[in-house]
């Protein structure tokens, strides 16, 4: 028989605002333990949730960009259940009434087709702290995570593989980022992400019994998980057992899914309306004033450099995977170095020092206006690519500033003058070369090019070089 | 000097609008009048089992330190001087806030509820903390975990509750603002067993910040003290919203005419009211006829489900507030080397009978399978009380009816049957699931002595409405006046 695998995700996405859901304590990852918490996030007795405006705003931001259609009124419920990370013993969120329904998240089929994901619903909520567990078995608390705000994203079951789940995730991951909600690095577990699985008969109308995977903290766990679980499914189903409703664990190492626990183990999270908050008005106005300052779209900036710069499609591809790359290769342009050159840059140098550096853009300590003098400098052939490079090696190694580097660089030597001299000398020290060319063995002049630029120490402007050897030759 | 001070000291039963003027005329100092005034909480209050800290030293300090301000001509508080006690669940900077329970056994809070800033930036000194049920939860303060308050009245009975320290205060001696919290009846059930004067502000009105939540959509916190007119001086200090409690709110009143037509609340006088409760109340009805205000029948056929929907949604609440009790965070630890062990043996030892019976069946309320049948079942019920107190509102200006069905009864005498004091709240809790403004008065004394209340209901925002009704009763009815023998210090 052949099967169908339904897939559904849902999205934890922590939300990068500066300060929590509830209080303002300051978000950070990476604190000493304990020192981001006020009465309010360790839910000391008497405190009360204030919802920051900052989280809705920011929640709103999302909810746009996934074309869902956001509530006018919605509301916090109350999850409860004991943990020692839940220091209230019960985390605010919306269950009843979500503030966003519908929307969807673009992504591409496994046989390359364009397609979108449809959304359930999007509900914000808070995040409960984190407990480590030691090997002497003594358990800390860190209570710092405790009510930063989280979105969580449920998509219709409606993929077909781990791929398209994967797809998905990094897509919605891409979106967020570009509008500044989520910092979308699931390795630090700020983007989190559960799968449902089920598998059906190609033929059926009716989903088979689904399987909800946890713990999947990479892209890779995502693929892998889904096509694993569908595999044990078809086993179990085809071994004449029934697939039983539940939770399961993935193992990264050894690729294998487990049972956690069952659907009649499942908490009883008794929900109800949480009344100290308000319900929540999100006007218009609000909507309006969050898509006005929203930055121009992936989609909308691809038209639009395929049109402006006239880049090949498959360049631009990897240019609009964050938005913050995009803004630098454009501030290139806007300083006035060509765009075919700003993209050559970008995704040779720039992206490849990123890398080695394992550093986002917008801490890159090479501005855009310096970078674009060096870069202009080279395509006004005053220095030579390689120098240029060298340059920008240089400033980053030694931290010093590039746009003075430049300025104590000597411009290549261009003067016929000066250069004729250089070939003259290396021509008479050369005289086997030269006669090799002239016998028809013409590569023999990148050899001679190679000796001015060594008698010149750089300084040579190579093309004019090999043009004055030619004329000599 | 000690005894020019204390034959200049206000009677004990003068309101404190009456001890601000007393202050003002230079007639005693306030060291003076706080001294006195500790000296009736170490004494009767102690006695009663009403207060449970008593803050001498700072009181002290506080007192001399507003004489200056007197002395120097500075400008003064509205409550300048005035002694105030806020209830065990209220978090203050000094002392414990237990919510008399042994789960917070030596909790100290650290910092001030909004309520006690106030109070205190309006110049009133805090002397002491009251005891009460615990986690408010009673309606005789026989769960604290302090032991029994006694009422003052009657020292064999109870106080009501679960405010009963502040009303036993109140009730026994003057001068001073007892801050309690009304979720279901706190304040006004325990005022009219004591014979003092207590409100309960819509819901709102005043900032729950700092306050131990027991039921969230119903808990508020309001004063107790002598007479309306403090209450409403009270009311005016603690009101307003507060950027630390999202549901407070600045409410105004409906209207600035003095209420005149009156709402009687058929069922308020029906079946399970005790029979000289409804004498007594009826007399008042007939004063205040005869002052000119209207009266007319109005019936309230869903308040017969009020109490089983406010048990519903109350315990609810709580049963999610006090979950952080864990033993983990905040609260009593058992160890053990078991998570679940240490949750289970620790809430287990740490709240008592009453409460674990509340987390129980809020726990079960809310519980898959049970949530539509019992809450919200009880959502709809509390819905449809609301409409029909707003709706029998847009008539009148205010509804009447008794405080409590029955006198205040013998320590004891209910304690080992829940249901039977479940019955102490079912005329208050209306109030409360409505989130209504209530104001409860002294209307008379029984046959035996004992102190019968009423109060009066208004619409949302019409608490200084209610208040200049009952002022406007405290000027017809001196009841209000009697301070018992046992309570002059």
């Amino acid at each position: 028989m052949s099967w169908n695998t339904v897939v559904g995700l849902e999205i934890h996405a922590q939300m990068a605002t500066q300060s929590k859901m509830f209080c303002a304590c300051r978000r950070q990852a990476g604190a000493v333990p304990n020192s981001n918490i006020c009465p309010v996030c360790v839910g000391w007795p008497g405190a009360l949730p204030v919802l920051q405006g900052e989280a809705v705003r920011c929640a709103i931001r999302a909810a746009i960009c996934l074309g869902c259609d956001i509530q006018e009124l919605s509301r916090f419920d109350r999850k409860n259940y004991f943990y020692p990370d839940l220091p209230k013993g019960y985390q605010i969120s919306q269950f009843y009434h979500p503030y966003a329904l519908g929307g969807s998240i673009p992504f591409t089929r496994d046989d390359g087709s364009a397609a979108v994901l449809p959304l359930v619903r999007i509900h914000m909520e808070e995040d409960a702290g984190k407990s480590s567990h030691e090997e002497d078995g003594t358990s800390r608390i860190d209570l710092n995570r405790c009510s930063s705000p989280l979105l969580e994203i449920v998509s219709e079951p409606l993929l077909m593989s781990g791929t398209e789940a994967a797809s998905c995730v990094r897509s919605v991951r891409a979106l967020l980022r570009w509008v500044g909600v989520c910092d979308g690095d699931m390795e630090k577990g700020n983007l989190r992400c559960d799968v449902n699985v089920s598998v059906m008969p190609e033929e059926a109308v009716e989903f088979g019994t689904r399987a909800e995977l946890k713990n999947l903290n990479s892209f890779v766990s995502i693929e892998r998980s889904v096509v694993v679980e569908t595999a044990r499914q078809i086993e179990v189903i085809e071994g004449g057992g029934q697939v039983v409703q539940e939770t399961r664990l993935w193992d990264q190492d050894k690729e294998v899914t487990a049972s956690m626990r069952g659907k009649e183990d499942s908490p009883d999270y008794r929900y109800f309306p949480e009344p100290d908050l308000p319900v929540v008005w999100i006007t218009e106005d609000d909507i309006q004033q969050q898509s006005g300052s929203l930055p121009e779209m992936p989609e909308d900036r691809r038209q639009r450099w395929l049109k402006e710069y006239d880049f090949p499609e498959r360049e631009v591809v990897p240019l609009l995977s964050r938005r913050e790359n995009g803004d630098y290769l454009e501030s290139l342009i806007l300083e006035g170095v060509k765009p075919a050159s700003a993209s050559n840059w970008f995704r040779g140098e720039i992206l490849k020092q990123l890398n080695e550096r394992e550093e986002r853009i917008e801490v890159f300590p090479v501005t855009a206006q310096s970078l674009a003098l060096v870069i202009k400098a080279v395509e006004e052939d005053r220095i030579s690519v390689a120098t240029g490079k060298e340059l920008l090696q240089k400033s980053l190694d030694k931290g010093s500033d590039l746009k003075t580097l430049l300025e104590s660089t000597d411009e290549q030597v261009q003067d016929e003058g000066a250069l004729g001299e250089w070939v003259d000398q290396v021509l008479s020290e050369n005289e086997d070369a030269v006669n090799k060319i002239r016998g028809g063995d013409d590569r023999a002049i990148g050899f001679l090019v190679g000796q001015v630029m060594k008698l010149s120490k750089g300084q040579a402007h190579p093309k004019k070089v090999q043009e004055l050897m030619r004329a000599r030759i | 000097m000690v005894n020019d001070a204390a034959s200049s000291l206000p009677d004990p039963g003068a309101t404190s609008h009456e001890v601000l003027a007393h202050l003002q005329s230079g007639k005693c100092t306030t060291k003076a009048l706080i001294s006195e005034y500790l000296n009736f909480l170490e004494t009767t209050g102690k006695r009663l089992g009403a207060v449970v800290e008593v803050f001498s030293q700072s009181a002290l300090q506080e007192a001399e330190a507003s004489d200056a301000r007197r002395m120097a001509g500075e400008t003064l508080g509205v409550l300048e001087g005035i002694p105030f006690t806020a209830k065990m669940n209220i978090c203050t900077e000094e002392g414990t806030t237990d919510a008399s329970s042994a789960m917070l056994a030596g909790f100290e809070a650290g910092v001030d509820a909004t309520v006690v800033q106030k109070m205190r930036s309006a110049g009133a000194i805090l002397v002491g903390k009251s005891s009460c049920d615990e986690f408010a939860m009673g309606a005789s303060n026989e769960s604290s975990a302090h032991g029994v308050v006694r009422n003052p009245w009657d020292e064999s009975r109870v106080p009501g509750g679960s405010s009963g320290g502040a009303a036993a205060l109140a009730g026994a001696f003057g001068w001073a603002i007892h801050l309690g919290s009304d979720t279901g009846g706190s304040i006004r059930q325990p005022a009219a067993f004591c014979s003092a004067t207590g409100m309960k502000p819509t819901w709102g009105r005043v900032s729950r910040r700092g306050l131990i939540a027991f039921g969230s959509s119903l808990d508020q916190i309001g004063p107790l003290a002598r007479d309306a007119k403090d209450c409403q001086i009270a009311l005016e200090v603690l009101q307003g919203s507060d950027p630390l409690d999202a549901t407070s709110l600045s409410f105004s009143e409906s209207s600035k005419e003095p209420i005149r037509k009156i709402g009687w609340i058929r069922q308020g006088f029906g079946e399970g009211i005790d029979a000289s409760i409804r004498e007594q109340v009826e007399a008042a009805r007939s004063i205040l006829e005869k002052d000119g205000i209207e009266f007319v029948e109005v019936s309230l056929p869903t308040m017969a489900q009020a109490n089983a929907c406010y048990q519903v949604i109350a315990t609810a609440e709580a049963s999610s507030n006090l979950a952080r009790y864990d033993g983990i965070h905040v609260g009593k630890r058992l160890s053990s080397n078991d998570l679940e062990e240490l949750y289970s043996s620790s809430r287990s030892s740490g709240f008592g009978a009453e409460v674990r019976r509340r987390i129980l069946l809020g726990t079960f309320v809310l519980s898959s399978g049970y949530i539509d049948a019992y809450y919200g079942r009880a959502q709809s019920v509390r819905q449809e009380i609301r409409e029909e107190i707003l709706s029998a509102l847009d008539d009148v200006d205010a509804l009447m009816m008794p405080v409590s069905p029955f006198a205040p009864f013998k320590i004891g005498e209910r304690i080992d049957d829940p249901l039977a004091l479940y019955a102490c709240d079912i005329l208050t809790v209306t109030a409360n699931l409505a989130g209504v403004p209530a104001v409860a008065v002294p209307c008379a004394f029984d046959n035996e002595g004992l102190p019968v209340g009423m109060q009066w209901l208004g619409k949302h925002g019409d608490d200084h409405r209610l208040l200049q009704l009952a002022s406007l009763w405290q000027e017809l009815n001196d009841t209000w006046k009697s301070v018992p023998q046992g309570g002059q210090s």
